[in-house]
C-alpha cells in the first residue's frame, strides 16, 4: 500500500525497430488510487535523439528530471555536442548509485540513437542504477507486468518505424487497461534518423 | 479533514479553505485562514501537520518577498513560485523531519495573462490542474468537478461550480468545518470573496 | 615602499586604492579586444585573437567566446585560464536556476553571482583576484536584449555599445560615435568589424583574428533565442560585407 514505487502510478516502455526507436508512457498521476492528473508525461528528452523515460515515484520522477536537464546541459556545453543514449545511460546509473542507501524510488528507461552512427539503443535500470541492457525491449512502471506480457507477444525485430508505432501502442494501452494506477492517455515518441515523431493517444478516461 | 480546493477559470484562479482550525475531536477556532500571499499574483493554500503548515508557508512567503526585494521588486511567476515551494518540499521529504504540508499555489501570470492552478503535496509531487483539492475533500468534489467544469468559464460559473462542491461537503462530510474562505486571484492581484 | 600595500589583495593603501586590483585591470587592458553592440533584433560580441601561429592546434572551438546558457553568451578578456573558471561558475548557477525556478535565469541575477565571487577575492585575503572582465550578451523577458560587462573588482554595469580589453578607449570613441539606436543587427555586426579593424593593430584582419558571435531571436519558435559563434567562412564573408577592406585598399593606394 505504502510502496513508494506505486503511490502515484505510471507505466513507460521502449521498442528497437530497423534503425528505429520508439518510447512510451501512460499520463496518468494519482494519489493512491484517487486520480490527479491526465497530463503527467513520463518521456523527457535529452539531447536530439536521445529520450529518458521515469515511473515510480512521481516527486522523484520531477527531481530526476531537472537533475538529468543540468547535468546534460552542462555536458553539452563542455563537450559541444550532445549526449549519447550509451552515456546518459551510464550518468543515470552513476546518479542512482550515489544515493544507494536512500534510493529515488524510479524505475528509468533509456532509448535512443547514436548521433553518428544512429545505431539502435534502450536500456532499464532498477532504483540504485543497475544497467538491464536489452535488444528488443525494456518496460517500467505499475503495469510492468502486463507490459511484459503484451511485448513478449507482439514484439518482433525490424520493425520500421510505422509498425513498430503500432506495436509499441498496442502494447502500451493493453497493458495499463489492467492496471488501475495507469492509463488516461499516453504519449510515443518514434526516433528515426533524421526526425522524431510524437504522438499523443486518447485511450480510455477510466 | 481540512478542505481546501481550488478551480481554475478562464481568466482567475479561485481558491477555498475550511475555516475549522481542528485538533483531535475539538474545534479550537472558526476563522482558520489557511492561506498565505506569496506576492501580488501568487496565493498559497494549505494543509497538513498542525505547526509545519504556517511554519512552512511562512517559510516559502518570506523567501519569494526576498526574491522581489533583490530584484527591484520584480515579482516570480506562478510557475518559478510553484517550483521554488516543490523543490523545498523534495528537499525536505529526504531530511530527517519532513514538512507534512500539501499545497495548492493559485497564480496570475501577468506576462502571459494566465491564470494557473499548482497542486503540490508533501513529497514535491507537482502538476498544473484545472481543479484540485487535498484530502478528503478530493474524494467529494472531483467527480462533481469532472462533470460540471467547462474551459470556458469565468470567475461567476466558478463560484456557482464552487458553491455546488461546498454544498456536497457540508452533507458529506462527518464533521462541519465551519465554511470556507473564498479567494480569487486574477491579473488586478488576489481578493477575497464572500459567498452568499 | 609601495611593497607594502600592494603584495596582499586586500589591504587598502594610504591613498585608498587596491594595488592588486588595479594591476588586473591593467593585465586586462592589454589583452586582445572586445567589443559588444546592442541592436534592437540581436546583440553581438566580438573579439580579436592575439597571436596566431600556424602551428598552433585549435579543435575550431571559439577561444575567447562562451555559451553559458540557453539565453547568454559572453566574451572574455585577460587570463582564458582564470574565465574558465567563472564560466563554470556561471554556468552551474545558471543550472541551478534552472532546476530550482523551471526558468532561466535573468541575466543580471547571473552577472551578479559572478560577480559576487570576483568581488569575494577582493576582500578575503591570501589569493590574487581573478584578471578577467567579460563581456556579457544576454536576452530575458524582463528587460530583453541586454549587454553588461564586468570587471576584476566585481563591479558590473549594463550599456548599448562598449569594449574590454586593448585600446578599449579608442574603441568606445568610436562606438560613441557610430552608435545609433535603431541599429538593425546586421548594421551592429558591420559596425563591431569597423570599430575592431581600426583599433586592432594588424593591417588586414580576417577570421584568423577574429571571434565573433550573435545572440538573436529565433523566427520560427516565439521567445527562443538562438546563439551563434561564427564560423570563419562566415566572419569572412562578414568583413567582406562590411566594406573594411575596400577602405583599407584605397588608403594603401
Amino acid at each position: 500500500m505504502s510502496d513508494p514505487f506505486s503511490i502515484n502510478g505510471g507505466s513507460a516502455v521502449a521498442m528497437v525497430g530497423k534503425d528505429c526507436i520508439a518510447i512510451a508512457s501512460d499520463l496518468r498521476l494519482g494519489n493512491q488510487s484517487l486520480g490527479v492528473s491526465n497530463n503527467f508525461e513520463k518521456i523527457f528528452g535529452f539531447g536530439d535523439k536521445c529520450f529518458l523515460g521515469l515511473t515510480g515515484l512521481a516527486t522523484d520522477v520531477l527531481t530526476l528530471k531537472e537533475t538529468f536537464r543540468f547535468k546534460t546541459n552542462l555536458y553539452k556545453l563542455r563537450e559541444e555536442r550532445s549526449i549519447e543514449p550509451e552515456t546518459l545511460a551510464n550518468l543515470v546509473s552513476s546518479t542512482l548509485y550515489e544515493r544507494r542507501f536512500g534510493p529515488y524510488f524510479v524505475s528509468p528507461i533509456v532509448a535512443g540513437l547514436g548521433h553518428k552512427d544512429n545505431k539502435p539503443f534502450i536500456c532499464g535500470f532498477d532504483s540504485i542504477g543497475c544497467i538491464d541492457f536489452a535488444k528488443d525491449f525494456i518496460v517500467s512502471g505499475t503495469a510492468s507486468d502486463q507490459l511484459y506480457g503484451m511485448c513478449e507477444s507482439l514484439y518482433e525485430p525490424d520493425l520500421e518505424p510505422e509498425q513498430l508505432f503500432e506495436t509499441i501502442s498496442q502494447a502500451l494501452l493493453n497493458a495499463v487497461d489492467r492496471d488501475a494506477l495507469s492509463g488516461w492517455g499516453a504519449v510515443v515518441y518514434i526516433v528515426t534518423k533524421d526526425k522524431v515523431v510524437k504522438r499523443v493517444l486518447k485511450t480510455r478516461q477510466d | 479533514m481540512d478542505i481546501i480546493l481550488g478551480i481554475r477559470v478562464q481568466d482567475a484562479t479561485i481558491i477555498a479553505t475550511s475555516k475549522a482550525a481542528t485538533r483531535g475531536i475539538s474545534i479550537l477556532k472558526d476563522t482558520d485562514d489557511k492561506t498565505r500571499e506569496l506576492n501580488a499574483h501568487n496565493l498559497i493554500a494549505y494543509t497538513g501537520e498542525a505547526g509545519d503548515t504556517v511554519q512552512f508557508a511562512e517559510y516559502v512567503q518570506a523567501n519569494i518577498q526576498l526574491y522581489s526585494m533583490r530584484e527591484n521588486d520584480i515579482e516570480l511567476s506562478p510557475l518559478a513560485t510553484a517550483s521554488f515551494v516543490r523543490n523545498q518540499l523534495a528537499t525536505s521529504i529526504r531530511s530527517r523531519k519532513p514538512y507534512q504540508v500539501n499545497c495548492l499555489i493559485a497564480g496570475y501570470d501577468t506576462k502571459k495573462d494566465q491564470p494557473t492552478l499548482n497542486w503540490i503535496d508533501y513529497l514535491g509531487t507537482q502538476v498544473e490542474l484545472p481543479y484540485g483539492a487535498h484530502g478528503y475533500a478530493g474524494f467529494y468534489t472531483t467527480s462533481l468537478l469532472d462533470k460540471h467544469y467547462r474551459k470556458d468559464m469565468v470567475v461567476d460559473d466558478g463560484l456557482k461550480l464552487l458553491k455546488l462542491c461546498l454544498k456536497e461537503l457540508e452533507t458529506r462530510m462527518p464533521i462541519d468545518f465551519k465554511g470556507v474562505y473564498v479567494k480569487v486571484v486574477d491579473k488586478d492581484g488576489i481578493r477575497s470573496v464572500e459567498l452568499d | 615602499m609601495s611593497r607594502r600595500y600592494d603584495s596582499r589583495t586586500t589591504i587598502f593603501s594610504p591613498e585608498g586604492r587596491l594595488y592588486q586590483v588595479e594591476y588586473a585591470q591593467e593585465a586586462i587592458s592589454m589583452a586582445g579586444t572586445a567589443i559588444g553592440i546592442l541592436s534592437s533584433e540581436g546583440v553581438v560580441l566580438a573579439c580579436e585573437k592575439k597571436v596566431t601561429s600556424k602551428l598552433l592546434d585549435n579543435d575550431g572551438s571559439a577561444e575567447k567566446l562562451y555559451i553559458i546558457n540557453d539565453n547568454m553568451i559572453c566574451a572574455v578578456a585577460g587570463m582564458t585560464a582564470d574565465a574558465s573558471i567563472l564560466v563554470n561558475n556561471a554556468r552551474i548557477n545558471a543550472q541551478s536556476y534552472l532546476k530550482t525556478y523551471n526558468e532561466q535565469i535573468p541575466c543580471e541575477i547571473l552577472i551578479k553571482r559572478v560577480c559576487d565571487v570576483k568581488q569575494g577575492y577582493t576582500q578575503h585575503g591570501g589569493l590574487r583576484p581573478f584578471g578577467v572582465s567579460f563581456l556579457y550578451a544576454g536576452y530575458d523577458d524582463r528587460y530583453q536584449f541586454q549587454l553588461f560587462t564586468s570587471n576584476p573588482s566585481g563591479n558590473y554595469s549594463g550599456w548599448k555599445a562598449t569594449s574590454i580589453g586593448a585600446n578599449n578607449s579608442a574603441a568606445q570613441t568610436l562606438l560613441k560615435k557610430d552608435y545609433k539606436d535603431d541599429l538593425t543587427l546586421k548594421e551592429a555586426c558591420e559596425l563591431a568589424i569597423k570599430v575592431l579593424s581600426k583599433t586592432m593593430d594588424a593591417s588586414n584582419i580576417n577570421s584568423e583574428k577574429l571571434e565573433f558571435a550573435t545572440l538573436s531571436l529565433s523566427k520560427v519558435e516565439e521567445g527562443k533565442v538562438i546563439h551563434k559563434i561564427w564560423n570563419d567562412t562566415d566572419v569572412n564573408a562578414l568583413i567582406q560585407d562590411s566594406g573594411v577592406l575596400n577602405d583599407k585598399s584605397t588608403e594603401d593606394d
